[in-house]
C-alpha cells in the first residue's frame, strides 16, 4: 500500500479502535484500516462507512473445515475436496458449501459475520499498537454482505466485556486443550450440555480456543468458560504448545537419526553383521528415547533444573521392570543388558563374538534383536502416553513411529527369510545325503542363498 | 491464501512421514513420492513450490530425476533440495552438477529442514504457472 494513500495514522493509546471505526463510519469513508499490535495485524475494508471485509494476520489459521467434521457437520471427504478447491480461503470454502447445499446461505452469512465480530472484539482489547487508514481499498475477496459498523461494535464490545470476566482464568484465545489420557468414563453421566460436549470433542491438542469459537459459533469468552469448567472436571488439560513443538522436534530428530543408522547397516553383507547392525540401531534408538524422556517426562516438568541422579533414578524405576520382564519371559539374553546412567548398556551382547562363534552367535544376536525390538516399542508407547497422550501431536508421532517400525520389521523379516531358506537347504541336504559344503555358511553374498534377500536389499548391497 | 506445496521424494516411509509432519506444522502442504517415476508424475500434476529429493531411490536415482526436471521448461525453476546420507565433496558436487539448488545431509535436523525449505519458499508464487490459481471446477466435477 502506497504511503501517499494514507489519510491518517496514529497510536492506539491516543485513539482507540472503537473511536476510529465510529469516526470512519460516520464520515462514510471508503478505504482500508490497518491496526497493528505486536505480531498481530487486523486489516479492515470499509466502503461508504460500512464494513465489507476483514482479514487477520499473525494468527495461525484454524482448520474450521476439519472442526466441522469433528462435530459431524461435514463429511471428511467433502472437507478434503473443499480444502483442495478453496486453497485455504475459508470464505470461499463457505461459499462453495452454500452453493453445494451443505450449508444454508444464512449460516454462511452468520459464520462470516461471526468471524468479523470475534476479530474486532479481540482487537478492541488492544492497548498498545498503531493504526493507519488508507484511501485505497485492499483487494480482499469477500462474500459477506456489508455490515453496519455500529451494530458490529455493540456486539464486539459486549463480547470484549465477557472476556474481561474470564481474564483471571489465564485462558487466552490461543489456548489449546486436549483430553486427559486417564479419562475413560462416559462424559454424559457428568451432566454436560451439548456446548460442553462440543468443546470436549474439539479438545484434541491442536485447535486453539479461538478456532473452537469459530466452528461452534460461540463467543470466545463462552468457550473459555466451558473450557474452565472442563478443566475443573479434569476432563481436559491445557497444552503447552511450545513445549510440545520442542518435544515433537526432539523425537523427530531421534527417529531420523535411527532411520539413518538403520539405512547404513543395510550395507552389511553377512547375516551376523546384519543382526549386529540391528542391535546397534535398536540400542541407539532406545538410548535416544531414554534421553528424550529424561527431558520431557511429565513428572519431571516444571521443577527447574533437576539433578542428573534424580532423572537417572526416574528412568531406571520406570523402565528396568519392563526390561526384566522381557528377559524373563521372552529373551533371556536381555539379562546381560543393564542400566547405566539412565541408558542401557548392551556391550555384553555386542561382545558375545569373543565367547561364541557361528550359528550360536547368530542365535544369540537374533534373540537380542527380538528382545530389544520389544523393549524399544514398550519405551516409545510409555513415553508417548506420558508426554502427549492421545493428542494430535501424539497421533502424528505415532504415525511416524509406525513407519519406522515397518522399516525395522522389514529388516527383521529379511533375516527370517534367510533363516527359513537355510533350514530348507539343510533339510534338503540331509535328505539327499549331499556334501555339507553345499550349505550356505559363508558370507551371504558368496552363497546360493543370496537370492533370498529381497531385490531391494540386493540393490542396496550392489 | 494459497498454501505452498512441497514434494518429498524418499524411499523411506519414515523420512517421508517425518518431513510431512514437520512441514505441516509450519502450514506447508506436503505431498510425497517413494520413487522416481511417481515423483515425476507428482511434479507434473501438482507443480510443487519446492522438491526435497533423496539420492538413493529405486529404479531412477535422484541425480537423474533432478536432470529431467531441469531440462523441462515448465518446471526448471522449482528449487530442488537434495537429501543424502553421503556428505562427501564428490557427492555434493555431483548433486550441484545435476542441477540441485541445495544439499541436506542425513540425518538432518528438523529445524534445519524447516529453515532450508522456508528459504526456498520465498517468492514461490512468482514461480508458479497460472493453472493452479483457480481450482473450483475440480470441486464441481466431484459433486
Amino acid at each position: 500500500m502506497e504511503p501517499q494513500d494514507r489519510i491518517m495514522d496514529g497510536d492506539l493509546q491516543t485513539l482507540g479502535l472503537q473511536s476510529i471505526l465510529k469516526m470512519l463510519a460516520l464520515s462514510g469513508k471508503t478505504g482500508t484500516l490497518l491496526v497493528h499490535s505486536g505480531p498481530e495485524t487486523l486489516v479492515i475494508s470499509l466502503r461508504k462507512g460500512q464494513l465489507v471485509a476483514l482479514h487477520e494476520e499473525g494468527v495461525p489459521p484454524s482448520d474450521v473445515l476439519g472442526m466441522l467434521c469433528l462435530i459431524n457437520k461435514l463429511d471428511p471427504p467433502r472437507a478434503h475436496g473443499l480444502r483442495e478447491a478453496s486453497q485455504g480461503n475459508l470464505q470461499l470454502a463457505f461459499r462453495m458449501m452454500a452453493e453445494q447445499g451443505w450449508m444454508s446461505a444464512s449460516e454462511m452469512q452468520q459464520r462470516l459475520e461471526f468471524a468479523v465480530m470475534q476479530s474486532i472484539s479481540h482487537a478492541l482489547r488492544w492497548v498498545e499498537g498503531r493504526f493507519a487508514f488508507h484511501r485505497q481499498v485492499m483487494t480482499m475477496e469477500s462474500y459477506m454482505q456489508p455490515l453496519d459498523v455500529d451494530s458490529v461494535l455493540l456486539e464486539a464490545l459486549r463480547q470484549a466485556d465477557e472476556w474481561e470476566e474470564v481474564g483471571e482464568s489465564a485462558l487466552t484465545r490461543t489456548t489449546v486443550s486436549r483430553w486427559l489420557p486417564e479419562v475413560s468414563k462416559d462424559v454424559r453421566s457428568l451432566g454436560l450440555n451439548q456446548e460442553h460436549i462440543d468443546v470436549l470433542c474439539l479438545s484434541n491438542g491442536e485447535i486453539p480456543l479461538q478456532g473452537m469459537a469459530q466452528a461452534l459459533l460461540l463467543p470466545e469468552a463462552r468457550v473459555a468458560h466451558i473450557m474452565a469448567r472442563l478443566l475443573e472436571l479434569h476432563l481436559i488439560e491445557v497444552v503447552d504448545t511450545s513445549l510440545e513443538a520442542d518435544l515433537q522436534q526432539d523425537l523427530s530428530n531421534i527417529i531420523i537419526m535411527c532411520q539413518h543408522t538403520l539405512a547404513q547397516q543395510r550395507q552389511n553383507t553377512t547375516p551376523v553383521q546384519h543382526l549386529l547392525g540391528l542391535i546397534h540401531t535398536l540400542g541407539q534408538c532406545i538410548n535416544g528415547l531414554l534421553i528424550h524422556h529424561g527431558t520431557y517426562a511429565k513428572s519431571l516438568r516444571g521443577r527447574g533444573q533437576l539433578p542428573i541422579s534424580e532423572i537417572v533414578r526416574y528412568l531406571e524405576r520406570r523402565f528396568s521392570q519392563p526390561l526384566h520382564t522381557l528377559a524373563r519371559q521372552q529373551s533371556p539374553i536381555l539379562e546381560t543388558v543393564t542400566f547405566a546412567n539412565g541408558q542401557i548398556d548392551y556391550n555384553e551382547v555386542v561382545n558375545l563374538d569373543s565367547l561364541v562363534k557361528g550359528e550360536q552367535l547368530e542365535a544369540f544376536y537374533w534373540e537380542a534383536v527380538l528382545g530389544l525390538n520389544s523393549f524399544m516399542r514398550t519405551i516409545f508407547s510409555t513415553l508417548l502416553q506420558d508426554e502427549v497422550g492421545n493428542s494430535h501431536t501424539g497421533r502424528q508421532l505415532n504415525i511416524v513411529w509406525k513407519a519406522f517400525m515397518t522399516e525395522v520389521e522389514q529388516e527383521i523379516q529379511q533375516y527370517q527369510l534367510y533363516r527359513a531358506h537355510q533350514n530348507v537347504q539343510q533339510n534338503h541336504t540331509n535328505t539327499n545325503n549331499r556334501r555339507t559344503d553345499a550349505l550356505p555358511n559363508g558370507p551371504i553374498n558368496n552363497m546360493p542363498g543370496n537370492q533370498q534377500w529381497s531385490p531391494e536389499t540386493q540393490r542396496r548391497l550392489i | 491464501m494459497v498454501e505452498p506445496t512441497v514434494l518429498v521424494v524418499d524411499d523411506s516411509p519414515t523420512v517421508r512421514k517425518i518431513v510431512q509432519m514437520t512441514l505441516q506444522r509450519e502450514h506447508i502442504r506436503v505431498i510425497t513420492a517413494s520413487d522416481g517415476l511417481s515423483a515425476l508424475t507428482s511434479v507434473a500434476d501438482e507443480i510443487p513450490a519446492v522438491i526435497l529429493l533423496d539420492i538413493q531411490l529405486p529404479r531412477m536415482d535422484g541425480y537423474h530425476i533432478c536432470q529431467i526436471i531441469r531440462k523441462n521448461l515448465q518446471f526448471r525453476q522449482i528449487p530442488i533440495i537434495m537429501l543424502s546420507g553421503k556428505d562427501g565433496l564428490f557427492d555434493k558436487m555431483r548433486g550441484r552438477l545435476s542441477g540441485s539448488t541445495e544439499y541436506l545431509t542425513k540425518p538432518f535436523d528438523s529445524v534445519e529442514l524447516v529453515q532450508t525449505v522456508k528459504k526456498h519458499l520465498v517468492d514461490w508464487q512468482s514461480r508458479m504457472p497460472v493453472r493452479n490459481q483457480d481450482m473450483r471446477p475440480r470441486l464441481r466435477r466431484r459433486g
